[in-house]
């Protein structure tokens, strides 16, 4: 970031004037980024899929798990040969991949119906809790990181900066249990936990946002800072642009790409496991719940169903993250 | 609700964000006034895990017996006091050594409209006892080889020689309606019992509601509708308990109990021991048992680390009221030097060393205890290490036989007596039981003696000698008999009950 011209505002081309068609947009720089990110995404989904199907493979036997202790080895090698756990490798795999293909991962042995059912049910109560925490956190980070990034030095800026740094340190659920001693308990605004009424978000996103907002925050600060001392700043200011104009107007724009690239990186942090914790503390219907309890019932079809699920948003949000990115910072468009 | 609110909410945040450090010291259980206590009339119960079906054939966790208690009925059950009374058998008889003869009480319906009849009882006996069902009530199935209709309001169930604890177990078997208990969804979303609530809903992860079954055949509920809810963390349970919108929440920790706004308390069938592997040499003195059970200060064990939610038990897996009680047994004295002296008459003045094996998050304070008692043995110089395992490797390495490399030297558990009965034990303690480490030939004559006659004289007289034996030469260290405890709203009426039963109607719910 060491270019020391003022941007010119960006020239979006118009549609009509490349008169594309639905094969030309497949060609544009947005168009193949997509498309190089999706064939991305496929192929670490299949690693994922790979990955939970050798870990199924080599730990634990099913068959020895599955039997009567009494069982001989005859009847072990017939049940083997009957659930196909005697076929080689490769044959196991691609008939993983057969029924994976049809979304079946197998029945859940805890709660008596497919896993994958049993997952699909709880996935919308954790997406919109993330969807919400991230929001939280941006918010948080963006205008801490603002406030802290144009006053430097200030006391504003030190108790932002202290903020941030107890959001990166602290244990998520204790802040979880805090926040319900205070608010939901001596004060009695809020309700502790589950989620019966609205406010039972509240908390919740709170807790989301306050841990995930401390990056956003100091990542924001940074390169408004950056941002705040190029020649570009200092030329408009000389000129007289109101200052607010100049921070809302040009520098956010100019920082834009970065802070959603770390708000996006947050939010795919979320799936990849800090939301899950957090779900548990607050009795919240989602993943986390489920996922422990299928855990510790040794019910690995949730466990596996779970993790591909949470493997396909982490990459999903990936892909929106480098789309949004894209269309936000021409720089980071492919040549 | 409460639009009145939110410009508060606002400008309280503001304050608090800058108390936040402040607010935990302040004095706790002060909820249930304010307007977010969503209390209505109906009961609310906080569970920590959410039932794998609500089957009550198939499983007997707490999680689901709050629910399926409540919707279910047994042929016998426990009162108050644990003393086996009649519910849908009016009546029971033995008519020889192992035919047990019940009649049935007249006119009871289930929730789906078929009567309950010999049929059903039949039927439920005979589904919860097939091998391929696979029920977790195995304790309560035990010796039952099955059950004959002799006329529309008379069953004969059989059993496979002398079974003196089938009363016990027939407190413990829940009666299924034949029409539905074969349906697939049976226990997930058809729920058909013959009990005073009636199933409502089931939102998975969320809750499981209930409401009064006003056709009921006994005395009706005083509580309209009750609804269990999900809450796994603990800490949360408690604050959601006193922030009002829960009325009970099972097995507090002991250092919360002083948090809730009321608690109740029982002592349980639950007692916890350090188990020996008396094929290990040290440990096949007689003697050398003695003194690790004198080693350990048992009472401070229950001030200190169940801060008095324990009592140290009277050296047996048994508490008064239970079947072969022995009344004369007291726990042993804690006294560190008789016990020295008794493992240097063993041979062993500089003591040993040796393993103390422990499962993680199993039992309320077990690593706890494990960690006091290994203290307390190694101040007498048997010095103890700890090894924590998880519950399925301490389960798998805990049916290693004592004679094989690999046993536990010393085991920590807890025994729950769910027959209030001493024959419960057998496993532990006879030469050949199937988590026995331990075999002494009088022991095992005295299990049989018990085991084989259906006179209950004899058996109270045959088991109390099996524990004076027992306490000559110990099988385990006898340590605590642990109390459930429950956090209660202020406006809950119950009395807990030893076994671990959960009946609502006879809860009560004042203003």
């Amino acid at each position: 970031m060491t270019t020391t011209q003022v941007p010119a505002p960006t020239p979006v081309p118009s549609p009509a004037a490349t008169g594309r068609t639905r094969r030309s947009w497949l060609r544009s720089p947005l168009g193949r980024l997509v498309l190089r990110r999706l064939r991305d995404a496929v192929i670490v989904q299949f690693l994922v899929v790979a990955v939970i199907f050798v870990i199924g493979y080599y730990v634990g036997d099913p068959v020895s798990a599955f039997a009567s202790p009494e069982a001989t080895e005859e009847q072990l090698a017939q049940l083997r040969r009957s659930l196909g756990l005697d076929q080689p490798f490769w044959v196991q795999f691609g008939r993983y991949l057969e029924d994976l293909a049809r979304l079946d991962v197998g029945t859940s042995v805890w709660q008596q119906r497919p896993a994958m059912e049993a997952v699909w049910e709880v996935i919308g109560n954790t997406v919109l809790l993330a969807i919400l925490g991230a929001v939280a956190a941006t918010v948080f980070g963006v205008v801490g990181g603002v406030l802290a990034g144009t006053r430097p030095g200030s006391a504003v800026d030190k108790v932002i900066n202290l903020i941030s740094v107890l959001s990166l340190s602290v244990a998520s659920f204790w802040i979880g249990l805090l926040l319900i001693i205070v608010f939901a308990v001596r004060l009695n605004m809020v309700p502790t936990s589950g989620w019966y009424e609205w406010r039972g978000l509240i908390l919740p996103v709170a807790t989301l946002g306050f841990i995930h907002g401390g990056r956003i925050c100091q990542v924001t600060r940074s390169v408004v800072l950056d941002e705040m001392s190029k020649a570009y700043v200092l030329v408009a200011r000389s000129r007289g642009l109101p200052y607010r104009r100049l921070v809302a107007g040009h520098v956010l724009r100019n920082v834009a790409a970065t802070v959603l690239t770390t708000a996006g990186w947050e939010f795919a942090r979320m799936f990849g496991g800090s939301i899950y914790p957090i779900e548990v503390v607050f009795a919240w219907p989602g993943l986390g719940p489920l996922m422990t309890t299928a855990a510790h019932r040794h019910d690995f079809p949730i466990v596996e169903a779970a993790v591909l699920i949470t493997g396909a948003l982490v990459i999903l949000v990936n892909l929106a993250v480098d789309v949004a990115s894209h269309l936000l910072d021409r720089r980071l468009r492919p040549e | 609700m409460d639009m009145d609110h939110r410009p508060r909410t606002r400008l309280l945040s503001l304050v608090t964000i800058g108390t936040l450090f402040l607010g935990t010291s302040a004095c706790g259980g002060g909820g249930g006034s304010g307007s977010a206590g969503r209390q209505s009339g109906d009961l609310v119960v906080a569970v920590a895990t959410e039932p794998s079906t609500l089957d009550p054939q198939l499983v007997n966790d707490r999680s689901s017996r709050i629910v399926t208690d409540n919707l279910f009925e047994t042929l016998l059950v426990r009162d108050e006091t644990s003393q086996i009374q009649p519910k849908l058998a009016d009546k029971y008889e033995r008519v020889d050594d192992t035919t047990w003869r019940f009649t049935l009480h007249p006119g009871v319906t289930f929730h789906d409209g078929s009567p309950f009849d010999a049929d059903a009882v039949v039927f439920s006996i005979e589904r919860i006892i097939d091998p391929d069902f696979d029920t977790q009530r195995t304790s309560y199935t035990e010796g039952i080889e099955g059950a004959r209709k002799v006329d529309p309001r008379t069953v004969d169930i059989l059993t496979d020689g002398k079974n003196p604890v089938l009363p016990a177990e027939m407190t413990s078997i829940p009666m299924v309606s034949p029409a539905s208990a074969g349906q697939q969804s049976f226990g997930h979303e058809v729920i058909v019992g013959t009990g005073p609530y009636k199933f409502g809903t089931w939102q998975r992860g969320r809750e499981i509601s209930l409401v009064r079954n006003d056709a009921y055949w006994g005395e009706k509920a005083s509580i309209a509708a009750f609804t269990v809810r999900v809450v796994p963390d603990a800490q949360t349970a408690l604050s959601a308990l006193q922030a009002g919108e829960v009325d009970l929440v099972f097995d507090l920790f002991p250092e919360q109990a002083k948090l809730a706004p009321q608690v109740k308390e029982i002592r349980a069938s639950d007692f916890s021991y350090v188990a020996f592997n008396t094929h290990r040499k040290e440990l096949s003195d007689p003697r050398v048992r003695q003194a690790m059970n004198l080693a350990v200060d048992k009472e401070s064990l229950a001030e200190t680390i169940y801060q008095g939610h324990a009592t140290p038990n009277q050296a047996q897996h048994l508490a008064k009221g239970m079947l072969g009680f022995n009344a004369s047994l007291s726990p042993f004295p804690y006294d560190p030097e008789q016990a020295k002296r008794l493992l240097a008459e063993a041979g062993y003045p500089n003591g040993f060393d040796i393993e103390l094996h422990v499962p993680i998050g199993r039992y309320s304070k077990g690593e706890e205890t494990a960690d006091f008692v290994a203290a307390a043995l190694g101040a007498v110089g048997v010095r103890a290490k700890v090894v924590k395992h998880d519950w399925n490797d301490y389960r798998e390495l805990g049916r290693v036989k004592g004679t094989e490399s690999g046993a536990f030297d010393l085991k920590y558990g807890w025994n729950s007596n769910e027959w209030f009965d001493a024959a419960r034990i057998k496993s532990h303690i006879t030469c050949k039981g199937a988590s026995s480490k331990f075999c002494d030939p009088k022991v095992d004559e005295l299990v049989k003696a018990g085991a084989d006659t259906l006179d209950q004289a004899e058996r109270q007289r045959d088991y109390a000698d099996m524990w004076a034996r027992l306490h000559e030469n110990p099988y385990s260290i006898y340590l605590l008999q642990q109390n459930y405890i429950f956090g209660a709203s202020q406006r809950l009426e119950w009395n807990p009950r030893p076994d671990d039963s959960y009946f609502v109607s006879t809860m009560r719910l004042t203003s």
